[in-house]
């Protein structure tokens, strides 16, 4: 089953979605069309590739300055909005850079209503080690 | 008690913090230096204005979406969690925390918190 499809099965998902380190929205799911659509996911996708590359930043910066190790590389980052929640990670990513592989796949991310976000399903889903091809 | 009182009494919480988001104060109670500690909220004060004005911008071109205003954000790393909501930071050990239960402590307990100073 494709990562996506189980990240829209969490409770309270309205979207799932894949994106370039640069931001670029590759695809999608959407479970209430009436209340998020693909413009708003692009500009999320832009959002959580800054964000995602700023938090590995203040990660490294802070392990070598602190000598605290444990928060490198980030696993997902999280926006908490008023009523939704979107996680991204790019752990997939690490998988092939330990493979050995040059071209990596996209980062992956899901919306979530608050009220029923679960926070620790998605990291699950999201950290899941899917074959190298 | 204070809320960083009620978060440094969960599993897992290493340390736990306010910010003035106007950057000239701070405080905290936990496993963290003096200075590790002021480090740290400048940071989070930064990813919060930062997160602030995506918000904004976001709202700006796709009103009604469910993310103004934020309420905060969460950085999960192999080890160590940290976890901002409002002007609250809190530090975790993977090993024993609930993400889950820290983050809907923090957003209850900090839901009336005005956000008019960012």
């Amino acid at each position: 089953m494709n990562m996506l499809d189980d990240l829209l099965k969490l409770p309270g998902a309205m979207a799932a979605f894949e994106f370039r380190g640069s931001g670029e929205l590759l695809d999608h799911r959407i479970a209430h069309p009436d209340r998020i659509n693909e413009s708003v996911l692009d500009l999320l996708a832009h959002m959580c590739a800054a964000n995602l590359s700023i938090a590995t930043m203040q990660a490294r910066g802070w392990e070598k300055v602190t000598g605290m190790e444990g928060f490198y590389p980030i696993k997902q980052f999280t926006l908490i909005g008023f009523d939704w929640s979107v996680v991204v990670s790019g752990l997939q990513r690490e998988n092939y850079k330990q493979a050995g592989k040059f071209s990596l796949p996209p980062f992956t991310g899901v919306v979530m209503a608050n009220e029923k976000a679960d926070y620790e399903a998605a990291f699950a889903i999201l950290e899941r080690k899917e074959p190298v091809p | 008690m204070s809320i960083v009182t009620d978060l440094l009494a969960k599993p897992g919480v290493i340390a736990a913090g306010e910010y003035a988001y106007r950057g000239d104060r701070f405080s905290y109670r936990g496993a963290l230096s003096e200075e590790h500690a002021r480090m740290a909220s400048i940071m989070c004060r930064a990813t919060t204005m930062s997160v602030n004005m995506e918000a904004s911008m976001l709202e700006s071109l796709e009103p009604l979406n469910g993310f103004m205003p934020p309420r905060g954000w969460l950085v999960h790393g192999p080890n160590y969690s940290v976890c901002v909501v409002a002007n609250v930071f809190c530090l975790l050990d993977n090993s024993n925390s609930s993400i889950n239960e820290v983050v809907g402590f923090m957003r209850q307990a900090l839901a009336n918190i005005p956000a008019d100073m960012i």
